[in-house]
């Protein structure tokens, strides 16, 4: 069979298109166009099938498990035109969360091990250490250190690649929000809260962060190890009651830190992440609703708190 | 109903643009006259009332943005506001050592000039429902020349200032503090220097698009 790939515009991405056997998936047309564009690799190519005039709604993305010929339409299975879109370079989800995480690690401890301050113009010669900006310090790495290992050996992706102008966005965000944090913290004329709210905040924290974990392997349970499967409903822990309880953990684990800290950097850094994590739940709890409408013997999505209980 | 809102809102748009426009034309005017009479260090103190006025005015722009009310993004129209508003207040006004500086005098023209012809451009529409196509031109075209000169003249007043910021400690919040909080205008006016690294090809690139769309449609018609 002959693919015709087309850029959005109309024009012939590959002149000539594609010769496939019958029996070809997507996988392998995706393969040859590679190999006849060169620096089109496989994750790069966004390949659909072209929208019909008149007609809303989504354009269907090719699938690389499913066979090109069945995106034909019915008596035409010779010959099928594709959409192709370049989705710019790519990088691995692993290598965008391992490089976004590694600067906080890095930088928080900075400002607490070296002598930085007087080149703010404070005087860093005789200060004090207070406890509980040690455990501070602990208890970033810790969460930091965390995320690492959670991107390497637990995490599923559902798609392996992320475009890389998101390194130089993600990185950005987390770097300078670090570097924020950490100065306050680690400042010289930082201002400690009192024992007994610290134990406190880092205690509820790390409760946090350990349930955080556990929702990320229910998570990754949910996936087969493939990482290509479709939506389930989440079950299990704090799934039962909150759609995203991995936002949840996550962000009463910041407000544990924030507890313990007191600092107006970490609280803006909070809420900034709170929207963020927010804007994400309503759609992941959006599409698992519509997926889930209870017809045609699917189940049906129950009620649950979408991001905060007991907010929203 | 609807039509009754679209009617108010077009006539509360009309009042608006031109009302700014006003007060543009009287710091354009001001401006020239003290030029002509006194020399470039006496520009700002002839302007600042209208000045200030028709610059903090901008402010309601935003709001019609995120309230709909018009179609300009949110993400253009911010900066550029919030540069002039850092600028006339918290340079300007605040720093008045800097008043004398010959920069005002092309901050002040370049911003006049834009600004008259960017508020007669959409008091024209809402007032008469269309623009001179002459109008027009001037409106996607005077940026190329202004937004560079307007946009060195602010720079340059900002880093003139940092001497006077840093020395003065105004607005100025220190440590310790139970919140761990801090301010420093002059680490925060470092900043605004910095975003205007990528905000400057950012605007001017979102007006020669502007520019594009505009003309073409002129030539269409």
């Amino acid at each position: 069979m002959k693919v015709t790939l087309v850029s959005r515009s109309g024009r012939e991405v590959v002149r000539g298109g594609i010769e496939l056997s019958d029996s070809a998936t997507v996988k392998d047309l995706q393969e040859a166009i590679h190999a006849k564009t060169k620096k089109y690799y496989p994750s790069r190519q966004r390949l659909t099938l072209p929208t019909k005039a008149g007609v809303s709604g989504k354009p269907v993305v090719l699938s690389p498990k499913s066979k090109v010929s069945d995106y034909c339409e019915k008596g035409n299975s010779d010959n099928l035109t594709v959409v192709f879109k370049d989705l710019g370079p790519q990088v691995l989800y692993s290598t965008l969360f391992f490089f976004e995480y590694l600067g906080p690690l890095v930088i928080y401890p900075l400002f607490y091990y070296l002598p930085l301050y007087k080149y703010f113009g404070y005087d860093d010669t005789n200060r004090t250490i207070h406890p509980v900006q040690t455990y501070a310090m602990y208890y970033w790495c810790l969460h930091y250190s965390k995320r690492i290992l959670e991107t390497f050996f637990i995490h599923r992706f559902s798609h392996a690649t992320s475009p890389l102008s998101n390194v130089f966005r993600n990185c950005l965000y987390y770097w300078t929000f670090g570097a924020y944090i950490a100065y306050y913290v680690n400042h010289p004329l930082y201002t400690p809260v009192s024992e007994t709210q610290w134990k406190i905040g880092f205690a509820f924290g790390l409760l946090c962060q350990v349930s955080n974990l556990y929702c990320h392997i229910i998570l990754r349970n949910l996936r087969s190890p493939s990482g290509y499967g479709g939506y389930q409903i989440p079950k299990g822990f704090l799934f039962n009651i909150v759609t995203c309880a991995n936002y949840t953990t996550e962000i009463y684990q910041w407000l544990g830190f924030n507890i313990a800290t007191q600092t107006v950097a970490g609280y803006v850094f909070l809420v900034v992440a709170t929207a963020i994590m927010t804007n994400w739940a309503m759609g992941k709890h959006r599409r698992l609703r519509k997926l889930f409408d209870g017809k045609d013997g699917r189940p049906k999505y129950p009620r649950r708190w979408v991001i905060l209980p007991p907010f929203f | 109903m609807a039509s009754f809102f679209s009617t108010v809102k077009r006539i509360y748009l009309a009042i608006y643009n031109w009302a700014v426009f006003t007060g543009w034309i009287q710091v354009l005017i001001f401006a020239i006259k003290a030029l002509n009479e006194s020399g470039p260090a006496a520009v700002y103190d002839a302007v600042e009332k209208p000045l200030q006025l028709a610059q903090t005015a901008a402010i309601l722009e935003i709001i019609h943005g995120l309230i709909g009310l018009v179609r300009s993004p949110v993400s253009a129209t911010l900066p550029q506001i919030g540069s002039r508003l850092f600028v006339t207040w918290g340079i300007l006004h605040s720093f008045p050592e800097t008043r004398t500086h010959i920069l005002v005098s092309s901050l002040v023209i370049s911003w006049s000039l834009t600004e008259i012809i960017r508020y007669s451009f959409f008091g024209m529409k809402e007032a008469l429902g269309f623009t001179p196509s002459w109008l027009l031109w001037l409106r996607y075209s005077t940026f190329l020349l202004l937004y560079p000169t307007g946009i060195t003249s602010e720079v340059g007043l900002i880093y003139i200032a940092l001497p006077y910021i840093k020395a003065s400690e105004k607005f100025c919040f220190r440590m310790p503090n139970k919140w761990n909080f801090s301010f420093d205008y002059y680490f925060a006016s470092l900043a605004v220097l910095g975003i205007y690294v990528p905000g400057s090809p950012h605007m001017y690139t979102y007006m020669l698009g502007q520019r594009k769309k505009a003309l073409s449609k002129l030539k269409a018609a």
